[in-house]
């Protein structure tokens, strides 16, 4: 039976060694795969207070236990390491066909650490792992490099995860690429891979994929796809994808315009999806993914698959920008060159409020599209304003004031959702072990757009921690966030692709357990209660339209709930998890102690 | 009787070949799978190509050994006579035919009437060709 492996490709670029370890069987069953399996490695005797750019920092890319298996939407792969953008602990994931690849290549995860002395990339099929010079694509955008690396290698079936120059020039908001359209885009991995002097990891797999019963396996995940209508041409991720959000997110008023000035954008007409149908050309999916919410859409002088809501918002209202082809241009040029497209725009609406707020002339104003899209190309190289922005919204803002609209969470810029118009998403945007991201739950659809009101604060500690507990969990056992499935039936599809009883109540404890080692190695890491806010702007401004109009948030208000959060999970009043409720998760004592250790040692330093 | 592949449907997410190696090599591997997708982007754009059996039936003539038959819908292979000289492989015009690990010839055999990739993929995009028989 190998949807799982059991192993763990570990890679010393400093000294050009590579070997293979065992994974613990146990730590499938703590932290099943992807992220919450990620997790634990990287924090195998690992110090939480590394330097994310230092040779120590380690990349674990995992994937998932369903990956390669016939279960929709499963391949997604997993970066963990520490974020040079938040400090915290980063988990991004990318999409495309390398989770399924890395699986075929005969690896559940690979432990990346050092720093290669010259421009390398990382090959992996099932017969070999190899250090290589990648001196010919040094610089090169990812389109074009991973094109000319299938050359290099000679095979147009590998799959290549790819730095773009601004991960090669260190910007703390730089992505990785996959197949040009997928991007591991936050956390700043592009530049934990620059900083090992790594410009690519090419994956090839052929081997077998087994799962316990094949015949069980391939009759239930068929049943399990019709009655969640996963396939169905009617559902609005196959028929719009992503930017159908934004008439949603218009219509809540919290579509950031002018960097979350206001919640509704006027001309949200001309950037919603029907706009971004009238050219597309094409619907995309990822591997074994039966939804399909890609969209290759043609523009006169650009081709992306994108953008995708984010996108939208970030290089569309939130810069003032209503030209839909100008945000396919703003989609094409961050992926080329390896950027962020959610942290670039942020980092752009910032210096444009504080240059039309006199604060600081950054040159650029909100509309100005054009200066925008050669900004986002000055970000890249670090040259002229966009050495400064490249900086990201956080240090920027330490620099030259208007912290209070520096819409950041532990330093990671905030996507396309102002929390005004939906409470709970404050509370996730706080909570969220990775900063600022919309990953960690989504309370939006429950507030916004269901029947919980979005203008309070009551009840949504819970309802916050439950569904990060639950979006974990679906992330790590192997299910992409656009298919709405329920605790059972995710246990039902580990359990016919890894063996065992999976009850909801243990997939939601599993979920519950990888939130909380997230936590506890953000706590080791030096993050307290401390960072867990939101920008002043949030508590302090009304938003003037829609739904939100005149309701303030306040920050009172705000604290009380997180208190409630931190008591719901078991934690103390600092925000950190208590021993008694790490132990009630079965998080191994090895760990539990090591992070004691951090705990005593901050008491202490507060006694002096 | 061959497959139909609709190329303008396809998304790309290879459910067929994992539906086809699940079926009849017992294991997800879409390197084994009797129905070959790629659809990538390149430089100029998405790139479609679908490999799959035509029923040329060059294959049939070809085989030195006689193993290779069929019953007017689709190929069938005597795995008894086949002795894995890869005489077809090399013949086939579609490259789709591939010897398995126990040195026999693999070829579609549209799963007996009812093929496992037409069934599995989620968007139509793949379909059985019936020829309408001439009315005498």
């Amino acid at each position: 039976m190998n949807s799982f492996w059991g192993k763990l490709l570990v890679v010393d670029l400093t000294n050009k060694k590579i070997e293979t370890r065992r994974i613990p069987e146990q730590w499938v069953e703590l932290y099943s795969g992807q992220k919450g399996l990620g997790t634990r490695i990287l924090m195998e005797d690992f110090s939480p207070g590394t330097d994310p750019l230092s040779p120590e920092n380690r990349m674990v890319l995992a994937t998932s236990i369903m990956a390669g298996t016939i279960v929709s939407s499963s391949s997604k792969l997993a970066i963990i390491s520490k974020s040079p953008q938040t400090g915290t602990i980063s988990d991004g994931s990318v999409g495309g066909h390398i989770g399924a690849e890395l699986k075929y290549a005969g690896y559940d995860a690979v432990m990346i650490t050092g720093k290669a002395d010259s421009l390398s990339y990382l090959y992996i099929d099932p017969d070999k792992a190899q250090i290589r010079s990648a001196d010919e694509i040094k610089g090169m955008g990812t389109f074009k490099a991973d094109e000319t690396l299938k050359a290099m290698i000679g095979d147009d079936q590998v799959k290549i995860l790819i730095n773009g120059p601004a991960g090669e020039n260190l910007v703390p908001f730089s992505c990785i690429c996959s197949e040009r359209y997928r991007q591991l885009g936050r956390g700043g991995m592009g530049a934990v891979m620059g900083s090992k002097n790594l410009k690519a990891i090419a994956i090839r797999g052929w081997l077998d994929v087994n799962v316990p019963d094949i015949e069980a396996c391939m009759e239930i995940v068929e049943h399990i796809h019709q009655k969640d209508k996963i396939t169905s041409s009617d559902n609005i991720m196959y028929t719009d994808g992503t930017p159908a959000l934004v008439e949603y997110c218009q219509d809540s008023g919290l579509f950031p315009t002018r960097n979350f000035q206001e919640g509704t954008f006027t001309a949200y007409k001309n950037i919603r999806s029907n706009k971004f149908k009238e050219i597309r050309t094409q619907k995309k999916a990822c591997f074994s993914c039966g939804i399909a919410c890609g969209n290759y859409v043609k523009t006169k002088t650009n081709v992306v698959e994108g953008p995708e809501y984010e996108t939208i918002a970030m290089g569309g209202s939130c810069i003032g920008n209503s030209d839909h082809e100008k945000i396919v241009d703003f989609n094409v040029f961050c992926d080329n060159l390896g950027l962020d497209t959610i942290s670039t725009g942020g980092v752009i609406a910032y210096m444009m409020e504080m240059t039309e707020k006199g604060i600081h002339d950054f040159g650029i104003k909100f509309g100005e599209t054009d200066k925008a899209l050669e900004l986002v190309k000055q970000i890249a190289v670090k040259e002229g304003p966009g050495a400064e922005a490249a900086l990201g919204v956080k240090a920027l803002s330490e620099k030259y004031g208007g912290r209070e609209f520096a819409i950041q969470v532990k330093g990671m810029e905030l996507p396309g959702y102002d929390p005004r118009g939906s409470w709970g998403m404050g509370i996730s945007y706080a909570t969220a072990p990775r900063g600022g991201c919309h990953m960690s739950a989504y309370p939006i659809e429950k507030e916004a757009w269901g029947k919980i009101d979005p203008f309070t604060f009551k009840g949504k500690a819970q309802l916050v921690a439950k569904l990060q507990n639950d979006q974990f969990a679906k992330f790590s056992m192997g299910v992409c966030d656009f298919w709405p499935i329920n605790s059972k039936t995710l246990g039902r599809l580990f359990e016919v692709t890894y063996g065992g009883q999976w009850s909801a109540e243990k997939v939601e404890k599993t979920g519950e357990r990888i939130f909380n080692l997230q936590r506890i190695f953000n706590i080791m890491a030096g993050f307290s209660k401390a960072q867990d806010t939101l920008p002043e702007r949030f508590h302090k401004e009304v938003l003037k339209d829609g739904p939100p109009k005149d309701i303030l948030m306040p920050k009172q208000d705000f604290s009380k709930a997180l208190e409630e959060y931190y008591a719901f999970r078991g934690w103390d009043n600092d925000g950190r998890p208590t021993k008694k409720k790490l132990m009630d998760l079965g998080i191994e004592d090895k760990l539990i102690q090591a992070y004691q250790q951090t705990v005593d040692g901050i008491s202490k330093t507060k006694i002096k | 009787m061959p497959l139909m592949f609709k190329k303008s449907l396809c998304t790309g997410c290879k459910l067929c070949q994992l539906a086809c190696s699940a079926t009849h090599e017992k294991a997800f591997n879409p390197e084994k799978a009797r129905i070959k997708i790629t659809h990538e982007y390149r430089e100029d754009g998405i790139h479609v190509t679908s490999k799959h059996c035509t029923f040329c039936k060059k294959c049939e003539a070809a085989c030195p050994e006689g193993a290779i038959s069929n019953n007017g819908v689709n190929m069938i292979v005597d795995r008894d006579k086949c002795i894995g000289c890869a005489t077809c492989v090399e013949t086939c015009p579609t490259q789709i035919i591939f010897i398995d690990v126990n040195h026999k010839s693999v070829i579609c055999d549209l799963c007996g009437g009812l093929p496992k990739c037409v069934q599995w993929c989620p968007k139509g995009a793949i379909s059985l060709f019936i020829k309408k028989k001439a009315v005498a």
